[in-house]
């Protein structure tokens, strides 16, 4: 049964059109998913018709038999009131902060004009979204709760009027990767068990696949391909749609080629991090406990796991950016001392690439001087025009155009940056590169780029890689061997493919879950 | 741009005004016309008039604008310096040289600032050098804390790691990577102190604790004016409206400059 259609939509933001052209449909039970890149318009078109955004919707959009195309703003209230539910990305700025989340499932509950649920009826809503002693929840506001409870809450007080459509923008990108899987799992079990039809927002399409039943890809606005998701998936006709496809990392995918690991060029020893806690109070919180880990020439090694697992610091103490407050780290047989202490020709081995790509560079800086920095200072023997030319050679390796030297980081986009980041880190030649999370804040296209040419300077310049990510799947296309991480510890290492085919920790078990 | 940002250009005016008129008025800020005494305005060369005593109000205004303005800029270009040389260090070094130096700071805004101004003029006298130490004392230390949690928040910034991991020394990060991220800030705040001193200065003055006559201020003026003002509420209404206008054109602009930056 079809329960909403949109047919033909345009959305307009002061007088842009952004999206065009779009339809599709949820049918009650099911599950549509709208995949695109960051700015393809897929918020806009599953929020406009509903005047959650700065813009206008027009065209037919039928929902449950009233159509929000010719209808005035009382009336959409109206049907966000009793038929629609939403669950956005960032579930701590989603609830409201100063309310209990009894108080605001209460609200929630109340909204389509139910009378005042007893505490009985609350706590039921609670567990029926997984949700641990659920009594206790009900008096707590929402900073007390992690991200993964506070998102089951929003999906609580979304459906607590029994909404028959419900929207989700993003439902799990802002969570930890091992919570992904559980999230999608409750949404399709929520389904199943109400009849209530999800159209759901990713950026990636790996999330969805296995949920989503209707698949509609978007690009600049525009509906490129839609159809069965299992069709989209195996046998996808538009150029796009394939090549995104063939861009999202799966554990199922045949192993790639990897080149031959040499002799052992970094070895750590009860690597061990602890901070001062903030504040007043005393004491110490350990973020990294007991460290052990080995990468030979040519490597790569993943660091998998989730947000607070320790694994960023574990590479910020490996590159020598980061405290260390226990241990040892040795290269070959070097023993490299901690932070300020590391000579030039230390540094010159081992040089990180971060998440953030516009972050990662200075935006006061020109392209050339931001890649030349560590020619600067690491290879004062050359001249300024030398260096300008192994920063022209970097810019040649990492697929950029030389034209871009002159260019300020404000005007790069989030590829191109993060190429110029793997520049500066390359430029002078290192043997060892720590990239965190250097995949994930980019579109899946992208990513997939910068996961190729990872591969390609390992194969040609004999680069080891340390692979810190929460995505096995992304890890598994670049890496030799994989380290699990979970609050602090390492908790299981191997060969990448033993791994995932026979993961020991629930925190493995979890994570491949996920993928 | 001359539309939206009306305010710093009537300010740039009135400057340039300030600074020419002694070069076109007959009359200098401290002579006195004995044939005019309280004369009415546009009473032959007096475009404002005189003062009780017979000086020319419009070569006074100028005057007096020139004096606060100079000490605000001086005190404001003080506090800047000391305050990004010192919230930069503690920010920088962080853990307990910050802890000890925020102290300092904490310390020092604690202190009755008008009792020690009042003690340094009984102590050494009225001169130009001690309002501006006892502007400058103060005047930092809002500059110091801003700049200490910028350079916090900036020390986690990849590109700052980064240019750690290429080997960059901490020397050369705080000025080449930090300073020029902070600088829209700090201009942001110096264009709120001046405004600020401004109105320090001229409540000095107005309690007799500024400058030393026959120089004077906007703050002397609006005094001198205050005490003649059922005789000629203009003496008042000049300067004071005067000290007003600049006073709401360097806010604006400085809150604008603000709310670019953070």
């Amino acid at each position: 049964m079809t329960l909403y259609e949109i047919r033909n939509m345009a959305a307009t933001i002061a007088g842009n059109r952004l999206v065009e052209d779009v339809s599709l449909i949820v049918e009650a039970g099911h599950c549509t998913a709208i995949i695109g890149a960051s700015g393809s318009g897929k918020s806009l078109t599953c929020l406009s018709p509903f005047g959650l955004t700065p813009g206008a919707a027009s065209g037919t959009m039928i929902l449950d038999g009233i159509d929000l195309g010719g209808a005035d703003s009382a009336q959409i209230r109206d049907v966000r009131r009793r038929l629609a539910g939403f669950i956005f990305q960032q579930p701590l700025t989603a609830l409201t902060p100063h309310l209990a989340v009894g108080t605001q499932l209460q609200e929630a509950t109340m909204q389509a004009g139910a009378a005042r649920p007893s505490r009985r009826e609350l706590v039921r809503k609670l567990e029926r979204v997984g949700l641990s002693r659920a009594d206790e929840r009900l008096d707590q506001f929402p900073h007390r709760l992690s991200g993964g409870e506070r998102q089951r809450v929003m999906i609580a007080a979304a459906i607590a009027h029994d909404p028959k459509l419900l929207i989700a923008d993003e439902p799990t990108s802002a969570l930890d990767a091992s919570l992904r899987g559980e999230i999608m799992t409750l949404l399709d079990e929520l389904r199943a068990e109400t009849g209530l039809g999800l159209l759901l927002v990713s950026h990636d399409l790996a999330s969805v696949e296995g949920h989503a039943d209707q698949l509609v890809v978007m690009d600049k606005g525009r509906v490129v391909e839609r159809g069965l998701a299992s069709q989209v998936l195996a046998s996808a006709v538009e150029d796009y749609t394939r090549r995104l496809v063939a861009a999202t990392p799966r554990l199922q995918e045949p192993a790639p080629a990897l080149s031959r690991p040499g002799k052992i060029l970094l070895e750590t020893r009860g690597l061990g991090v602890a901070f001062d806690r903030p504040g007043w109070r005393r004491g110490k919180t350990r973020a990294l406990a007991d460290a052990g880990i080995v990468l030979r020439q040519g490597e790569s090694l993943a660091i998998v796991g989730g947000s607070g697992s320790g694994k960023s610091t574990l590479g910020r103490a490996i590159a020598g950016i980061g405290p260390v407050t226990e241990g040892e780290i040795f290269w070959e047989t070097m023993l490299l001392p901690e932070r300020r202490k590391r000579s030039l020709d230390m540094r010159r081995l081992i040089q990180p690439v971060f998440q953030d790509p516009v972050a990662s560079l200075d935006p006061h800086w020109q392209v050339v001087d931001i890649v030349t920095e560590p020619l600067r200072n690491l290879r004062a023997d050359l001249t300024q025009v030398e260096r300008n030319e192994m920063a022209r050679r970097a810019l040649v390796d990492v697929d950029l155009a030389e034209d871009l030297l002159t260019r300020l980081p404000a005007s790069l986009s989030g590829g191109q940056a993060q190429r110029v980041a793997i520049a500066r880190a390359i430029v002078a030649s290192p043997q060892l590169l720590v990239l965190d999370e250097a995949t994930s804040a980019l579109d899946p296209l992208v990513g997939a780029g910068i996961l190729k040419l990872l591969a390609r300077l390992q194969n040609e310049n004999g680069l080891s890689l340390l692979f810190i990510t929460h995505d096995i799947a992304a890890a598994r296309r670049l890496c030799h061997r994989v380290a699990v991480m979970e609050g602090g510890l390492i908790v299981e290492t191997g060969q990448m493919q033993d791994v995932i085919d026979f993961p020991r920790h629930p925190a493995t078990q979890k994570l491949i879950a996920a993928s | 741009m001359l539309k939206r940002h009306f305010p710093l250009v009537l300010v740039v005016v009135l400057v340039v005004l300030a600074l020419l008129l002694p070069l076109l008025l007959p009359w200098s800020y401290h002579e006195i016309d004995w044939d005019a005494v309280r004369a009415p305005a546009f009473s032959g060369s007096h475009i404002f008039g005189t003062d009780e005593i017979g000086r020319d109000r419009l070569a006074r205004l100028a005057a007096g604008t020139r004096v606060t303005l100079m000490v605000a800029i001086a005190a404001a270009l003080v506090s800047l310096i000391v305050g990004i040389a010192w919230g930069a260090t503690a920010g920088w070094i962080g853990g307990r040289v910050d802890e000890a130096m925020m102290r300092i700071v904490d310390g020092l805004y604690a202190l009755p600032f008008m009792f020690i101004v009042i003690l340094l003029m009984v102590v050494f006298g009225r001169s130009i050098l001690l309002v501006f130490v006892g502007i400058g004392l103060v005047e930092w230390l809002t500059m110091a804390r801003v700049v200490r949690g910028q350079v916090i928040a900036l020390k986690q910034r990849p590109f700052v790691l980064a240019a750690e991991a290429a080997g960059t020394s901490s020397t050369a990060i705080l000025l080449r990577h930090i300073m020029p991220n902070i600088a829209g800030v700090a201009l942001a705040y110096l264009m709120l102190t001046v405004p600020q001193v401004v109105m320090v200065e001229s409540f000095l003055s107005f309690l007799g604790l500024g400058v030393q006559e026959p120089l004077t201020s906007l703050g002397i003026l609006v005094k001198e004016g205050a005490d003649d003002m059922d005789m000629t509420p203009m003496g008042l209404a000049l300067p004071g409206g005067l000290l007003v206008l600049i006073l709401v054109c360097l806010t604006i602009e400085g809150e604008r400059l603000r709310d670019r930056f953070s």
